[in-house]
Formats: structure tokens, C-alpha cells, sequence
């Protein structure tokens, strides 16, 4: 599965997340790059990047810092 | 593709301009599409990673332009020059898994470069780095350990929500006095413990002696340890971090 993460660095907060199959790669490096111009036109700093796992919950354990706070990082290994 | 088209002098341009922050339309689509010129190598790594090796990585297909840009502006490289545009992530229990996963996929590549940052630490950063070569891009795989994952996330968080220059060795002195520490703590332990499976797999000890069982129980203290400092730069920080008064 590919996700679309759109992730504010400074609230440390994801702001939008979509999921696409993986035959829709195409599809979702177009959306990344709209979703890029769309925010840079409004002058909107948001750290946007494509992900590929096998699950949500793959990728949660691996790019942890997108989806977890200080506190939750910290205290939990994994 | 254009990304294809461009000649490394295009590329280096493009590069100079993101590094000053100039964002065009047109420069994003080109960098998007020099970005896409390393999916053959990309997916022909990762699928060799899955069916060869098989491990599952994430892959992150392309740098985010946030991160290409940061790293052009903090290291004196240029984009044609940038080693992980394309990449993908690992996560092991341990050292000796990490040792074993890295030679695995050496053996499964024709052109391979480990950058072992075990052994010289970027900032406190710990992990092995695999670049592989494929179709005449790289593509760096990241092979971490569980506690040197948990350090790098927490290092990267306090980057995002406090200071970028924590990432690269600045930021606050008790911060980084905090981080170092636990990086080094993290190092001694996850060596204690690789040398200690070794040591036991030599022996084969039907019953550990209790002398090696003493040295079992300091690992679960070193590793609360490093808990408890990670749990005070959470206390310290994360109020900090979480506050949209930063946005203001």
C-alpha cells in the first residue's frame, strides 16, 4: 500500500493521510505532486511524503515520528 | 521522463535554486520528475528486498522536497549528488539481526556501499546504511535496531516540533548533552548484548551460571537507563513541542 502523508513539522502533527492500492502508484505520485503545488501556491510549509508498506500498521512502526508525539515515542519502544 | 532528460548540470541548477528557497511551480515539477527517474532502481531494490531477502521494508519511493531542501542547505553537496533520493527502512530486534540482515543484502546486490554509523555516529545518529546501486542510481537502504530506531524518532520529533538543528548536532546544550548520552548508552548496551549472545552460543550453557545471569539483569537496568532519559526529554519538551504558540 502506498500513503499519502501531508505532516506539519512544527505542531508535529499529520494533517491529511490517503491510502492508495498498490496498482495506483501512478495515481499517487500524481496526488503527491498536486498536493505539493496546491500547498506551496497557498504558501503552506507542510513536509509532504509518499510512503509504501505493507500496512498502515507497518508504517506506523517505521516512520513512528509522523504518527506518534514526544511523549508516546519515548516511553514506548515500539 | 524529464527527470531522465536532464543534464547533471539542470539538475545542480535546480538544486541551487530550491537551495535558496525560491519555489516555482516548474522547479517543483522538475524535481518531482528527477525524483521519478529513480523508481526503476527503486522498485526493482524493494522487490528484491521482499522476494530475495525477504524482509518487508517501507519504502519512501522519493526524499520529500522539506528534506532535500534542508539537506541543501546544511551540507555543502549538490542534488545530482544526493545519495538518498530514493530509499527504504528496516527495523530489527538487535545488533547481531543487523549484522546478519546487512550481509543478506550485500549478497543480493552487484554494487553495494555500507556506511556503518554504528562505528561513526552522524550527530548520535546509529544505524548501518546500505547504498545500492541499480541502473545507474542509488538507493540507500536503512537497516536500524529497535532502540537506535527509538532514538533517531525522538531525535527527529524534537527537530520538527523544537529545533531543525538538533537533528545535526545543535540545538540546546542539555538537549543535546541528553540525546548524546542516550545515543552512547544505546551503543554500549547493544554491543554488552551482541558480545553477550556470542558468548552464550560459544558456551552453550544448559543453565546459566550466576555470574553470567548478573550480567543478563544489567542489561534490563542500562535499558531503564536509557528509558528514563528518554522519558525526561518527553517531560521536558513535549509541552513545548505539542504548543501552536510556536506557530505564532
Amino acid at each position: 500500500m502506498l500513503f499519502l502523508i501531508e505532516y506539519d513539522r512544527q505542531r508535529g502533527k499529520i494533517i491529511t493521510m490517503t491510502s492508495f492500492e498498490d496498482l495506483d502508484r501512478l495515481f499517487a505520485e500524481e496526488s503527491r505532486l498536486e498536493l505539493e503545488l496546491d500547498r506551496n501556491k497557498k504558501a503552506i510549509d507542510n513536509e509532504v511524503v509518499l510512503l509504501e508498506a505493507s500496512s498502515e500498521e507497518a508504517v506506523r512502526r517505521t516512520h513512528r515520528r509522523y504518527f506518534e508525539d514526544l511523549t508516546e515515542l519515548a516511553t514506548s519502544p515500539n | 521522463m524529464l527527470g531522465a532528460q536532464l543534464s547533471k548540470t539542470q539538475i545542480d541548477r535546480l538544486g541551487d535554486r530550491l537551495r535558496e528557497g525560491r519555489l516555482e511551480d516548474a522547479d517543483l515539477r522538475a524535481l518531482d520528475a528527477y525524483r521519478r527517474a529513480f523508481s526503476e532502481a527503486y522498485e526493482s531494490v524493494i522487490q528484491v528486498i521482499r522476494e530475495e531477502v525477504g524482509l518487508e521494508p517501507t519504502g519512501r519511493p522519493a526524499k520529500s522536497t522539506k528534506s532535500i531542501i534542508d539537506k541543501l542547505r546544511r551540507e555543502s553537496l549538490r542534488l545530482s549528488q544526493m545519495q538518498d533520493i530514493a530509499g527504504c527502512r528496516v527495523i530489527v530486534s538487535d545488533m547481531r539481526s543487523q549484522n546478519e540482515v546487512a550481509a543478506s543484502l550485500k549478497r543480493a546486490f552487484d554494487h553495494t556501499s555500507l556506511v556503518d554509523r554504528r562505528e561513526h555516529p552522524s550527530h548520535g545518529y546509529r544505524a548501518v546504511h546500505l547504498i545500492v546501486t541499480n541502473a545507474n542510481r542509488n538507493v540507500e537502504v536503512q537497516i536500524r535496531t529497535e532502540l537506535q530506531h527509538q532514538w533517531a524518532e525522538v531525535s527527529e520529533k524534537l527537530s520538527d516540533t523544537v529545533d531543525i538543528a538538533i537533528k545535526y548536532g545543535g540545538g540546546e546544550q542539555d538537549i543535546r548533552q541528553m540525546l548524546d548520552r542516550t545515543s552512547k548508552l544505546v551503543a554500549t548496551l547493544e554491543v554488552h548484548e551482541f558480545d553477550f549472545s556470542a558468548h552464550i552460543a560459544k558456551r552453550g550453557y544448559r543453565e546459566l551460571p550466576d555470574d553470567v545471569l548478573k550480567l543478563q539483569s544489567s542489561f534490563v537496568m542500562q535499558r531503564h537507563e536509557i528509558a528514563e532519559i528518554l522519558d525526561e526529554i518527553a517531560e521536558m519538551f513535549s509541552e513545548k513541542g505539542s504548543s501552536d504558540a510556536l506557530l505564532n
